[in-house]
């Protein structure tokens, strides 16, 4: 176990080790990974605690072995997860659409560093954010990506990442970052009767009656996943598949696939659509954070409320799908938003735009990662577009 | 030829209709191509050792190796993205070290895009069986040069001839620890049925090499003919048993390819009953 403080179920842990914790508090018994800074930590707390609790905690040769071995793992009736960073989250993405296409339930961690390429490997960045989403080639995914603020999130919501994934029989990402997995603060863990976790779904119907992929009603999610080794005979592979799981070649099949792919996301954002709102009933100005760049960004905005100027804040929690419905509500109410984020591309900021639909003014604050910005940078910049210099 | 409702079952081998999905027959292989012949020993080592759909998986990788194998099986069939075969493979047999896995790959698959794979498989001593087809280039992909072409074949991205010496899988499998290692050509019938039954009885990675025909693009592009049986002669022209070899000369022995059983180790235990002894211990210990 973790090294316990204060009192019972109370821990002063690193972002990292929590999420370690969560993953085997939701069940997860599968892990592969390969080093890389700054989320060996989690490689590191689970290769020490599976053993304890009966699950297979493995290094593997590349990226993609782990990747590939954490999907063969979930067809195989494990929870698995798999994490990286950077240059390994880019190599990662190879096995991801195999995953998604074949929609098989297990985690990858991305604890975001300063990129392009291998960066400053030791700190933070927030450049992936269209990685995780656009990054598995071919398009039609069904990506669902969490992103925790803190240590406690960092537990809490790799949880709902593993039920998300059994939920929506799809990959899911937690998008963190190198701020949060390396910021050491208390971790309380609930005693597990209180958690609620999602278990592998199985069928109930005989394999002849059973169809492996619900391509005939697309969208559907609840839907159950038998494993290897129970007499279904199932079929998981990189084609375009039928109901069945039979490669096929036909556009009408093919379009089937895809538009369940994308629809079983897109048909219940209703159960994907998570986010913070602060201050925002009054609200003249907002800002608009996620990640580690969420707590400079509450700081500003308490300060500028100590001033009277009435600015708001919102967190996306779940980042993908995109809360597009309670920004639009945000930027309908204020007249400016900032949003400040670990890179210079303006990937956060662009999509805000796009939700905002022009109906508030959005500004990007960027840097190219290594600090997080500090609460006074934040402040400065949410003063200057105030005041329109 | 049109099989129809139930003239089927009189016509189909008894082995197929006891171990493959009559739905997808026939099967995707060229005419002349040795895959079928090597599926047919597999389908009689498993007969042999009383195999099931239900205990043991079918595992494919990318390429003609795998394409034609998909699904085939009654059981469960996991096809990997190329070269990915055995990292897929090793998630499947450590969560699920009851099941026997049969995993048919392509030279390409294997030892170009999965090479790392591959040589932490022998390393790991993954205990999974792996048949290799090698035809000697990308037959999928319209007969691109692979790493087992010979040296001077003409192929589609050759088209100067081949400038860079072949890979021999048999030798790299060895280095790295496989526990079972052989290499066959597909008309080499009862050597190839008696490997994959000793590859799935032994502990460890088993790696059982099988040099096979393929007449249209290998046939097409490097011999110059479409003709299976000359392409056969070619085979039997290149290879030389382990035993044979033993006699001759560098000389005699160049271009030739060696085939035979190279390694039966029984000395070397694998990472998955490895992990799963740990883990025992470990919690005893704890208990």
């Amino acid at each position: 176990m973790l090294k316990q403080e204060c009192s019972i179920n109370k821990y002063f842990v690193q972002g990292d080790e929590a999420i370690a914790e969560g993953a085997i508090a939701a069940g997860c018994r599968y892990f592969a990974g390969y080093p890389i800074t700054p989320a060996s930590e989690i490689s590191e707390t689970i290769a020490r605690r599976f053993p304890e609790v009966g699950g297979v905690a493995i290094q593997l040769e590349d990226e993609l072995a782990s990747i590939h071995s954490v999907g063969g793992a979930s067809v195989a009736g494990m929870k698995a997860m798999t994490v990286s960073s950077g240059p390994g989250i880019s190599l990662k993405l190879e096995g991801l659409g195999w995953g998604i296409k074949n929609e098989l339930p297990y985690v990858v961690v991305d604890v975001q560093r300063a990129g392009p390429s291998n960066g400053v490997a030791t700190r933070v960045g927030q450049g992936d954010l269209y990685t995780v989403k656009y990054g598995s080639a071919g398009g039609n995914n069904s990506i669902i990506a969490i992103s925790p603020m803190n240590v406690q999130e960092a537990f809490d919501l790799t949880i709902d990442c593993f039920n998300l994934s059994e939920i929506f029989r799809t990959p899911v990402f937690l998008l963190t970052d190198e701020t949060v997995g390396h910021t050491r603060e208390l971790l309380v863990i609930p005693d597990a009767r209180e958690l609620k976790i999602v278990p592998r779904r199985k069928p109930t119907v005989p394999p002849s009656e059973f169809l492996m992929y619900p391509l005939n009603t697309p969208g559907t999610i609840d839907y159950p996943y038998p494993n290897i080794g129970e007499g279904y005979g199932i079929c998981v592979s990189p084609y375009t598949h039928t109901a069945k799981g039979y490669a096929t070649t036909s556009e009408k099949d093919h379009d089937k696939m895809a538009t369940h792919l994308v629809r079983k996301v897109t048909d219940h954002l209703d159960r994907l659509t998570r986010v913070q709102e602060e201050m925002l009933d009054d609200a003249e100005y907002g800002i608009i954070a996620y990640g580690c760049e969420a707590r400079p960004a509450m700081e500003a905005m308490k300060k500028a409320r100590a001033e009277g100027i009435k600015v708001g804040f919102l967190r996306p929690i779940i980042i993908w799908p995109f809360p597009d419905e309670p920004i639009y509500r945000m930027a309908c109410k204020v007249k400016k938003i900032l949003v400040p984020e670990l890179n210079r591309d303006g990937q956060l900021s662009r999509e805000v735009q796009r939700a905002a639909k022009g109906r508030a003014e959005v500004y990007h604050l960027g840097s190219g990662g290594v600090e997080t910005h500090q609460p006074v940078h934040v402040y400065d910049e949410l003063m200057r577009i105030i005041k329109g210099k | 030829m049109k099989n129809q409702g139930g003239d089927l079952e009189k016509t189909i081998h008894p082995l197929a209709a006891k171990y493959l999905r009559q739905e997808r027959m026939p099967h995707m292989a060229c005419p002349g191509c040795g895959i079928g012949q090597v599926v047919h020993s597999t389908l009689i080592a498993c007969d042999e050792l009383a195999l099931t759909p239900e205990n043991t998986v079918w595992v494919q990788g990318v390429g003609c190796s795998s394409r034609i194998t998909y699904t085939l099986w009654k059981g469960d069939n996991i096809d990997a993205h190329h070269g990915r075969i055995f990292a897929v493979a090793t998630g499947l047999k450590l969560s699920r070290p009851d099941l026997n896995y049969i995993c048919f790959t392509g030279d390409g698959d294997c030892m170009s895009i999965g090479g790392n794979h591959f040589l932490h498989a022998c390393r790991r001593n993954l205990d999974v069986t792996a048949i290799m087809f090698n035809n000697g280039i990308y037959g999928m992909t319209g007969g691109q040069v692979a790493p087992t072409t010979p040296m001077g074949a003409m192929t589609t991205t050759t088209p100067y001839g081949n400038i860079e010496d072949p890979m021999d899988s048999v030798q790299v499998a060895m280095a790295a620890g496989a526990s079972y290692v052989a290499r066959w050509r597909s008309t080499d019938f009862r050597q190839v049925v008696s490997s994959i039954k000793k590859g799935i009885q032994t502990k460890g990675f088993s790696f059982i090499e099988v040099l096979t025909q393929c007449p249209t693009q290998f046939g097409r592009y490097v011999l110059k003919t479409g003709d299976p049986i000359k392409i056969l002669q070619w085979y039997k022209d290149h290879t030389v048993t382990l035993k044979k070899a033993e006699k001759m000369t560098p000389e005699e022995l160049k271009d030739k390819m060696l085939i035979g059983e190279f390694a039966h180790r029984t000395d070397r235990t694998g990472v998955v009953e490895r992990y799963w002894d740990m883990i025992k211990k470990i919690q005893s210990e704890r208990a």
